[in-house]
């Protein structure tokens, strides 16, 4: 009897809940997750999960250090392309790796053509499943010229993007430049405050401190998330239609709640 | 080898959180809002839990009828901490939650009196700072008199006192009005999904603010040599 009433209530549990759609992130170290003990570092992956609906699963598959080659060349990809259904997203944003110096770098250098080349191969066996690849070019680096105005840090593989993105008719978000726009609205001091720049002893995980201008700090990190999701929305892409639509209020009291 | 290994093992032990909202467990929905102990519980080696009770719109006096205390001293063993933060709710005389300074005091004092009974180890916060500035860009204390009530009672039963209130309010001075936004829920109109209005809180903390005022907490743990001070994790992060 109970058998019976169980196997029913799974079967209606089933038909009521359709399985969400699955956003898949592929990037690098400004994108990925990180654990407990290398906080406060936040790749924007981890506060952006926290802005959508139960009908999105957000699967965070950035990895630090890794340009588009070398994502392929572990096998990063394959089991995410294996597994893309009907309707799912891939997201993709690389270039901090991939442009890095071709000496000092080497391991994770990838030429731009090389790049184009591995990012047509994401968004065509992303679109062979039917689910939707969109590309965002790389969040902007904290780099300053000396009267003060936020330089551009990714140029030959942000363009690169654009140009795949329009070749391929595939979404593009140009993080880069709306991320650069922030750090110039905040200018070269206040900015600090979105990177990963700590005093020695301030932080446990960072005894001798940190000075970074590429990651970003939880604060940072939600910033640039925050960007991202208002550029879904701007466009119009379906996938906004699953960001949260929040009821808390403007005002606020002066005292604590 | 064993048996040395296991003989200096420290014994685990809980730090519980009583408090406010400033320092409270937050909602997914009400992100990036942020209570100052959720940065504050990544802190600490395996031998540390981190039990937050601290909780929105709480005074001693709702903290107490809640039940929330008796829920710490009916878990607390030998060794554990008890951080203490309130005031935001209790100061405010028209809140339901408040308490009079005399009440303020007695509950401060009782929150002492029965974790040390149970031989825990009480320490006392002063309430953080709000942000507020006046014309000049001088910060403006918003809890003198609270505070003031937190300083005596630990200075009278000698009680470690971290004094959140003044050092928060140093931060808040050293970054000036504009800059120290960022460590509140300040959000613009269409910024974040969860304030589509936007918001500008002067009492409750962004991710950032949170995490610098669990840092100064922790900076003063370190100064007040307690035992809890060996317990930090030990990074070897950056260290070549």
């Amino acid at each position: 009897m109970c058998a019976v009433i169980c196997f029913s209530l799974v079967m209606m549990s089933f038909m009521r809940q359709p399985t969400p759609i699955k956003v898949y992130m592929i990037g690098d170290s400004t994108m990925s997750l990180y654990d407990i003990h290398q906080f406060p570092i936040n790749g924007w992956g981890m506060p952006f999960a926290n802005y959508f609906d139960d009908g999105v699963m957000i699967v965070n598959k950035a990895k630090p250090g890794r340009s588009t080659r070398t994502f392929l060349a572990e096998n990063r990809w394959k089991p995410i392309a294996d597994s893309l259904k009907s309707g799912d997203y891939v997201l993709i944003q690389f270039g901090h790796n991939d442009e890095g110096d071709s000496i000092k770098y080497k391991d994770r250098f990838t030429p731009v053509s090389d790049y184009k080349t591995n990012l047509i191969k994401f968004i065509t066996e992303t679109k062979n499943k039917n689910a939707n690849p969109i590309l965002i070019t790389p969040v902007s680096r904290r780099n300053f010229d000396k009267d003060g105005k936020a330089k551009e840090t990714h140029i030959a593989y942000t363009r690169a993007v654009f140009e795949i993105a329009d070749q391929y008719k595939v979404p593009v978000i140009d993080l880069d430049k709306r991320s650069r726009e922030l750090i110039q609205q905040l200018g070269p001091e206040q900015s600090k405050l979105l990177f990963m720049q700590l005093d020695s002893a301030e932080h446990p995980n960072y005894p001798v401190g940190r000075l970074d201008n590429t990651h970003f700090n939880e604060y940072g990190a939600r910033k640039i998330a925050e960007q991202v999701l208002n550029e879904l929305k701007k466009q119009n892409n379906p996938l906004a239609a699953h960001i949260v639509a929040g009821t808390n209020q403007s005002n606020v009291a002066p005292a604590a709640k | 080898m064993a048996i040395f290994a296991f003989i200096q093992q420290p014994k685990h032990m809980t730090i519980y959180l009583a408090g406010d909202s400033t320092m409270a467990n937050k909602e997914v929905k009400a992100y990036p809002e942020t209570g100052w102990g959720m940065p504050f519980k990544y802190f600490w080696d395996s031998t540390v839990t981190v039990t937050n009770i601290a909780k929105n719109g709480r005074s001693t006096k709702s903290f107490i009828t809640e039940g929330l205390w008796q829920s710490i001293v009916d878990n607390l063993k030998q060794g554990d901490y008890v951080l203490i933060q309130f005031g935001h709710n209790d100061e405010v005389p028209t809140k339901k939650t408040a308490t009079t300074e005399v009440q303020f005091h007695d509950n401060l004092l009782r929150f002492v009196t029965e974790t040390r009974a149970k031989q825990g180890i009480p320490v006392l916060i002063t309430p953080v700072a709000r942000r507020k500035f006046d014309a000049n860009g001088k910060i403006q204390g918003t809890h003198e008199v609270y505070s003031e009530i937190v300083r005596k009672l630990a200075a009278e039963q000698n009680v470690p006192l971290i004094d959140l209130d003044r050092e928060s309010q140093a931060m808040l001075q050293k970054l000036g009005p504009d800059n120290s936004k960022m460590l509140y829920n300040h959000l613009d109109k269409g910024e974040n999904p969860n304030y589509p209005d936007g918001r500008a809180d002067d009492t409750h903390f962004s991710e950032l603010g949170a995490r610098k005022m669990a840092e100064i907490v922790l900076a003063d743990i370190k100064s007040l040599k307690l035992d809890l001070a060996n317990r930090i994790y030990v990074s070897h992060l950056g260290i070549k």
